[in-house]
């Protein structure tokens, strides 16, 4: 193998591992909300997008370090979801059909998002980044890699499994897994089925959050990213089968990879039509996914 | 129908059709009114979808596109006239919606809604990329208004005939309700595998319904086209759907009246906020979550209920009475 064929190889796993383990995670925040409240947030990439934007703003104009802004931006974001879910979201727990009810009711929060951004970022800038978190650059043999690179994909994948681990083995995560399969003999065995609810779609915005703070920490971004991570994460999930977190990793890293690989021969436009056109024949032949839940 | 309520319908008509003559003295009136039309003919096609088969169809704006192309497509290029070009150019719309939605007619509730979505979405992608037919994302601009007797139609003319093609839409979706076909619908929408069991052609029938209503998008699209005289994949992307949906939502689905109302509210105010689109999202994105958690039955939904309420009040021997005003 060249030196070329090896550094093209390098960035391709390294892009994929970033972007693969930041799908899988907002891929995973909206499918636990989804199996478990049944509510499919189709305002995930605006959260996404907020998380970014308000980092950003916190590292440009208050000067703060990427650290201390993520912590902060993490902080507000536990905030926001519990604020959203008093307000909105326990209206309709009880409602019959409810997901049809609650993606259109986060249809309407992304167009108030969208609406906000564009009346303040939109004219601040059009792109945004922030300051590395790890200066330095690291060789592994001839590809050179941005040390801040490696430490988001160490931490994305270290949330990944702590995620994992959380919803195996603690009792919360069993709780969840529980509503998840059946939310009446839950509720019977003594679980309350409301305060997960309320604990998943925190857990999940703020998993989205954090995909958002990762990903801006490793690349810079642009307004549109929002929509295009709707469609990435709602294809994850549907094509991981719904609820599924395990779906989610699986679906989310080979997307990452298939992204990391079309973007070296085409346009990242290319990619994001295979997710739309992969999404559209599972939901017509296998509407549950290829995953268990 | 009692006799006095069909005089309330032509007097309305009547009503509509004098709008465009009290307007066209001021050029602004006369084309939020227009454009006002324009919208009410989509809500009232997503009225048919939304309201009466109960499905939520979000790639409604991607099929008005398909259709506002090819009408110019069909006159710049092929050198049609408009009115040749206008029902070829919905009838193809409605082909490809009903080839679109085909596939997603075993889908139900949210599954069929995203699904919608997600074509809406590759047809607005569909759009941009393919830029021979649409320009890409500059768009069309300076469309020719449509021919008329060798001349063109411009001003009081086109917006006459937006707006009877507009009330033309009402009058039919007012008339199809309460055909058999209509009746389907609606058992379709309270619960399929019982309508099936009972045997009604469920898909059928969805499939006839796909049709319809992309006529209805299709002639709304390529109206829009000649009367904006521009067209952008922005004119036909979600979030346009999502605002034809608000109109028959807010007004009240699965009314006749409530999409007019609906219309006739939130349509013309994107032109009063000129300088703040962008508010103007904001705005109808807190509609929709309003509509949806507090009144799900839209502004008509309402005062029908309250109605029902005061005469049951009254006497309760009335009650077929509740049955009537839903159609």
């Amino acid at each position: 193998m060249t030196d070329s064929q090896l550094l093209i190889l390098l960035s391709t796993l390294s892009t994929g591992l970033i972007l693969g383990a930041i799908f899988a995670l907002v891929a995973a925040g909206v499918t636990i909300v989804y199996g478990c409240v049944w509510l499919p947030n189709a305002s995930n990439g605006q959260f996404f997008l907020l998380a970014a934007l308000v980092a950003w703003t916190f590292t440009a104009s208050l000067g703060w370090s990427s650290w201390l802004a993520a912590i902060a931006v993490l902080v507000l974001g536990v905030g926001l979801s519990y604020f959203l879910e008093w307000i909105l979201i326990r209206r309709l727990y009880d409602t019959p059909n409810r997901n049809v009810a609650y993606f259109v009711v986060t249809l309407g929060m992304t167009q108030i998002m969208t609406g906000i951004f564009s009346m303040t970022y939109a004219k601040w800038s059009d792109q945004f980044s922030l300051p590395p978190v790890v200066e330095g650059i690291s060789m592994i043999g001839p590809f050179p890699i941005p040390n801040n690179r490696l430490f988001v994909m160490a931490v994305s994948l270290l949330v990944l499994v702590a995620l994992f681990a959380l919803l195996r083995y603690h009792p919360y995560g069993r709780a969840l897994r529980a509503v998840f399969q059946n939310r009446e003999a839950a509720a019977l065995r003594g679980v309350n089925v409301r305060s997960i609810y309320r604990l998943s779609f925190v857990l999940g915005s703020t998993i989205i959050f954090l995909g958002g703070i990762l990903f801006a920490l490793a690349y810079s971004f642009d307004l549109t990213v929002a929509w295009t991570m709707s469609i990435t994460a709602f294809a994850i999930m549907i094509i991981g089968g719904p609820g599924s977190v395990m779906g989610a990793l699986v679906v989310g890293m080979t997307f990452g990879f298939t992204q990391a690989i079309v973007s070296i021969f085409a346009s990242p436009t290319a990619a994001t039509f295979s997710y739309l056109g992969a999404m559209l024949v599972i939901l017509l032949f296998r509407p549950n996914g290829l995953f268990k839940r | 129908m009692k006799s006095h309520s069909k005089h309330l319908v032509w007097a309305l008509t009547l009503l509509a059709l004098s709008l465009p003559f009290a307007a066209s003295g001021n050029k602004f009136f006369a084309f939020v009114l227009g454009m006002t039309f324009i919208s009410l003919l989509w809500a009232t096609g997503m009225n048919l979808m939304y309201g009466y088969v109960g499905l939520m169809p979000l790639m409604f704006a991607g099929v008005a596109g398909v259709a506002g192309y090819a009408m110019v497509h069909f006159t710049r290029t092929l050198g049609w006239s408009f009115w040749l070009a206008m029902p070829v150019a919905s009838l193809l719309a409605a082909v490809v919606g009903v080839a679109l939605g085909l596939p997603s007619l075993r889908l139900k509730g949210f599954y069929f809604t995203l699904c919608s979505l997600v074509i809406q979405t590759v047809l607005t992608l569909a759009f941009i990329f393919f830029p021979t037919y649409t320009n890409g994302d500059t768009g069309i601009n300076q469309v020719a208004p449509p021919d008329w007797f060798g001349g063109e139609l411009k001003g009081l003319g086109l917006d006459m005939s937006v707006a009877i093609f507009a009330v033309a839409g009402v009058l039919f979706c007012a008339w199809l309700v309460k055909t058999p076909l209509g009746q389907r619908f609606v058992a379709i929408r309270e619960d399929d595998v019982l309508a099936e069991g009972l045997g009604i052609q469920v898909v059928r029938c969805k499939i006839i319904a796909f049709f319809i209503v992309s006529v209805y998008a299709g002639i709304g699209g390529c109206f829009y086209a000649v009367y904006v005289g521009f067209i952008s994949p922005r004119a036909f992307d979600v979030l346009v759907s999502m605002n034809i949906w608000l109109y028959v939502a807010f007004g009240g689905r699965a009314t006749i009246a409530g999409p007019i109302i609906g219309t006739a509210i939130l349509a013309p105010i994107p032109f009063l906020l000129q300088d703040l689109q962008a508010f103007k999202d904001i705005l109808s994105g807190v509609l929709i979550i309003v509509v949806t958690l507090l009144m799900p039955g839209g502004i008509y939904g309402a005062y029908l209920a309250w109605r029902s309420s005061q005469s049951r009040a009254d006497s309760s021997s009335n009650s077929d009475k509740v049955q009537e005003q839903r159609v």
